[in-house]
């Protein structure tokens, strides 16, 4: 049994504990990151963000190269080589961990590879290869995230029926592919695999995919999905699954009607559930609610002095960058700043074709909490630089304060939303005017003046467009 | 302001209160959603400082949207509930009373750069900003917001100076410079207490028995604040005396029925406020203020006497104006008026400043001689207790008169024993004075 003494210990190794564990060794402490993976990364690396963007990027060629012929410039249908695509996958992967770990190495990070166990409030136990290590930690992080929901009807133990994880090692391109839930994992990976050629129906049980984001930035969205989609069926419940032969028997029911389909393969994609069984918790003070969220207040402290909590495992958004954040916000804690975790804008982003990015307030929430807004929208079509992407479906959308004119959220759907969606937060964040952004110049011809246009417009003189209302309401 | 069909959409926000004054508590909603309303109808009371104001409707029409709660502390500007007003009979224009927030027409061509919110009176103890909305945190950079974290400074406390009320470097660096110069006031006039003084510790009471806890209203906490501010940086002193007002008693009762007459009623008060108006002009100091930051005394020309007035809520101090221009029945009227006003709590918060002495006549309520508090930034009080008939020697011979304990506050820095000696037998001759002539209508 071997004893090691540390300042800091962070438990798990992703996007959260490892930003973590290295500003924490950046200023100066002594850190031991424990991962119970084979690699750092966490999902966001392994299982989730990298390896589905690896995807979208490869399969959007083939839908590019298929309108690309109406533009006067034409491919052969393109061959899909899964193999390959897999280990072009893999091998980002890959480098991007080996990356990490030797950014960990650099900065002194030892890494203790296995699972973590709470034997008190001052002691974790990891299992590692060569046996049990004890590790006296000062502080400790908890950062060991989620993993997707698989209810208890669909769990039959057939490999058919999958996750987000087992549907990015990708084994095979399904026939017909069932995707249970519309949230941006069924909308991203259904993507995916309807431009490999599965035929896709999604559903889901509320009366919108893409819950959440404001109703008229999630259109275009919709419209390009139904495209690729077979069907997106909404309001709509799996009741139940049963394996049937090499093809997996789905009961849905829509409004009163129930039906039953076959499916080659089935993704369950209905959200997520915390990592927190199994860490020793009960033997410290650390509070969990009734979803099995670890409590923390503003400062990531949870209820035990000394033991932190980030990331999903800490409940909210549960976004890679999210956890980032409270990495940073953590670890200033426990160095005695005054740091918390307030008021932070966290972007969101749907990496669907066309993207749907937001930030800050939504028109839906300022609804919701009876905050008076004025919103300013920007259509795409009024946008040269759409229009030579073939992209006019876009929309730039500012969520304003009408006294103030303060900017306090940023909706942008269409292509490259991710990517804009950075000045939005930029601009929340700065507590940036309409007109701030409206005398900004933005380079020309490029999606981001989509920005400036939708400020401008918003005192009615926008080059690319004619506001009606607001010239006349001037007069 | 939005029009469709010849229906107006108008959203009514609280307007402009007063001087120094931009914010209050909402104590009462007297109109529910789908209410119609006439214009100038109260709509709700706000609680501010040491007055409810009613916030009239500047329009008619119907009751929308209600935007603020009971509890709700809000600023000039915010929009309190939406009013739809319709067809004939409402002006194509109608002027709602919001001078403070810019038009939506305003926006669209040469807007002001700066709309530069008004600087904050100095006077002003706790500076607070516009809070737009609770649920919007207030304009600022990440870095401002961290600094403000590190400094211990809560960014709702100031006003931005950038467009959108953002707040820069420069807004927070004049808030510090500011809390430091009332520090340093606060040290100047005060060198023994602390300038900001901690609140003392909770105690848990209901470990002795049962407890019943409520929150300090507005009003309890300003006079809270005031009384602890005046007592702890205004040396007083205290000087008792007794009057004889058998006399002014025959000429009340005598002349008491005329002024009912007139609809007013003829009480002690208004003596007192002609009593003592007459002492202060021959003792101006006693009407005076001190202005610490030039070091100067500012002796004032005009004479407006605050009443103390008691009512459910607690003490209102609303000014009865030029007192030495007012016959009796004009001072009798304005007495009876301020008083209804207070315990109506419908004083405006104009009617509460200005005042250059302030009387406290416990005399209808018992009890005998009391110290009252200088009321900032006057320099003298007069209290008076109540009358009782007393064996006293009066032109040779002991009669039984009806003797009124008095009680002179004053401010020991301005005024030195010997003035306020002379002051209080001056006054006393001052109640005596008051003759017939000045009593009949």
């Amino acid at each position: 049994m071997e004893t090691i003494q540390t300042q800091i210990v962070v438990v798990g190794g992703g996007p959260g504990g490892y930003a973590a564990a290295f500003y924490a060794a950046d200023r100066g402490k002594q850190v031991i990151l424990v991962e119970m993976d084979q690699r750092l990364g966490g999902v966001c690396l392994n299982r989730g963000c990298i390896p589905s963007k690896a995807y979208l990027q490869a399969t959007k060629m083939i839908e590019e190269a298929r309108e690309s012929e109406r533009r006067g410039v034409v491919f052969a249908p393109p061959q899909v080589h899964l193999e390959k695509l897999r280990a072009w996958k893999e091998a980002i992967l890959a480098r991007l961990a080996q990356g990490i770990l030797a950014l960990a190495q650099r900065r002194n990070v030892q890494v203790l590879w296995g699972r973590g166990y709470f034997e008190d409030a001052r002691t974790l136990r990891v299992e590692t290869n060569e046996g049990q290590k004890f590790v006296k930690f000062e502080q400790a992080i908890i950062a060991v995230g989620s993993k997707a929901a698989v209810p208890k009807v669909f769990d039959l133990g057939n490999p058919r029926i999958m996750t987000s994880t087992e549907a990015l090692e990708m084994p095979e391109v399904p026939g017909d592919l069932l995707i249970i839930g519309g949230g941006y994992n069924g909308m991203e990976l259904g993507t995916v695999y309807s431009l490999l050629g599965s035929q896709v129906v999604l559903v889901e049980a509320l009366d919108t995919v893409l819950g959440g984001a404001d109703k008229d930035l999630i259109r275009p969205v919709v419209k390009a999905a139904e495209k690729k989609f077979k069907e997106i069926r909404t309001k709509s419940k799996v009741l139940d699954m049963a394996t049937a032969g090499k093809k997996i028997k789905a009961v849905i029911q829509t409004g009163g009607e129930t039906r039953e389909e076959l499916y080659d393969r089935v993704l369950v994609a209905v959200g997520r559930v915390p990592n927190g069984e199994n860490l020793g918790l009960e033997n410290t003070r650390v509070q969990r609610d009734e979803r099995g969220y670890i409590k923390v207040n503003e400062h990531q402290q949870t209820d035990e002095p000394g033991i932190y909590a980030i990331g999903d495992i800490a409940g909210g958004i549960l976004l890679a960058h999210k956890a980032s954040k409270e990495a940073r916000v953590a670890v200033d804690v426990i160095l005695g700043e005054p740091s918390a975790f307030e008021n932070i804008i966290i972007p969101a982003v749907v990496f669907t074709d066309p993207e749907l990015a937001w930030c800050g307030l939504t028109e839906a929430e300022a609804q919701a909490k009876d905050i008076k807004i004025e919103v300013s929208k920007f259509p795409w079509s009024a946008s040269g630089r759409a229009m030579t992407f073939d992209r006019p479906e876009g929309m730039t959308k500012l969520v304003i304060e009408p006294e103030t004119e303060r900017i306090l959220g940023v909706g942008i759907v269409g292509h490259g939303a991710g990517e804009l969606i950075a000045e939005g937060v930029v601009a929340v964040e700065m507590g940036a005017t309409v007109r701030d952004l409206a005398e900004c110049v933005h380079p020309h011809p490029t999606l981001s003046e989509t920005i400036m246009e939708c400020a401008e417009l918003f005192y009615g003189h926008a080059t690319h467009a004619y506001a009606r209302r607001r010239a006349a309401e001037a007069h | 302001m939005l029009q469709i069909e010849g229906v107006c959409f108008m959203d009514i926000k609280l307007p402009k209160l007063g001087e120094g004054a931009d914010s209050g508590t909402v104590v009462g909603i007297l109109v529910k959603e789908g209410d119609r309303v006439k214009k100038g109808q109260t709509l709700i009371e706000l609680e501010n400082e040491k007055a409810v104001a009613p916030i009239p409707s500047p329009a008619e029409g119907v009751v929308g949207r209600l935007r603020v709660k009971e509890g709700d502390r809000v600023s000039v500007g915010q929009v309190i509930l939406e009013l739809v007003s319709e067809g004939q009979g409402v002006p194509p224009k109608p002027a709602p009373a919001e001078p403070a927030a810019p038009a939506p027409a305003a926006r669209v061509a040469e807007r002001p750069v700066a709309p530069s919110p008004a600087p904050l009176p100095i006077a002003e103890e706790e500076p607070e900003a516009v809070a737009a909305d609770e649920n919007v945190p207030p304009a600022a950079s990440p870095t401002i917001r961290r600094l403000a974290r590190e400094l211990g400074i809560d960014l709702r406390r100031i006003r931005g100076s950038e467009p959108g009320g953002r707040i820069v470097m420069a807004d927070l660096k004049l808030y510090i410079q500011r809390l430091e110069r009332m520090a340093a006031q606060a040290r100047a006039t005060a060198p023994a207490t602390p300038a900001a003084r901690a609140a003392a510790p909770s105690v848990d009471f209901s470990q002795w028995g049962p407890v019943v806890k409520k929150p300090m209203s507005a009003l309890r906490k300003t006079i809270s604040q005031r009384m602890a501010e005046n007592w702890s940086t205004i040396p007083h002193v205290h000087q008792f005396d007794e009057i004889d007002i058998t006399a002014l008693e025959e000429l009340r009762k005598a002349h008491g029925p005329a002024y009912e007459k007139q609809g007013a009623r003829l009480t002690l008060t208004s003596f007192a406020l002609v009593a003592v108006v007459r002492a202060l002009k021959k003792h101006p100091i006693f009407n005076a203020s001190l202005d610490e930051a030039e070091g100067a005394i500012v002796l004032k020309e005009y004479f407006n006497i605050g009443l103390a007035v008691d009512t459910e809520a607690g003490l209102i101090v609303p000014v009865v104006r030029h007192v030495d221009k007012k016959s009796m029945l004009e001072l009798s009227r304005d007495v009876a008026e301020m008083a209804l006003k207070a315990r109506e709590r419908k004083v405006a918060l104009e009617e509460l400043k200005g005042g250059t002495f302030t009387i406290s006549n416990q005399g209808g309520i018992g009890g005998g001689a009391f110290t009252p508090v200088i009321n900032k930034p006057e320099v003298a009080i007069l209290g008076l207790g109540r009358s009782v008939l007393k064996p006293v020697v009066h032109e040779g011979k002991v009669q039984a008169r009806l003797m009124m304990p008095v009680c002179i506050g004053y401010d020991h820095r301005l005024i030195d024993g010997g003035a306020a000696a002379r002051f209080t037998v001056d006054l006393a001759r001052a109640f005596a004075s008051i003759t017939e002539a000045d009593v009949k209508l």
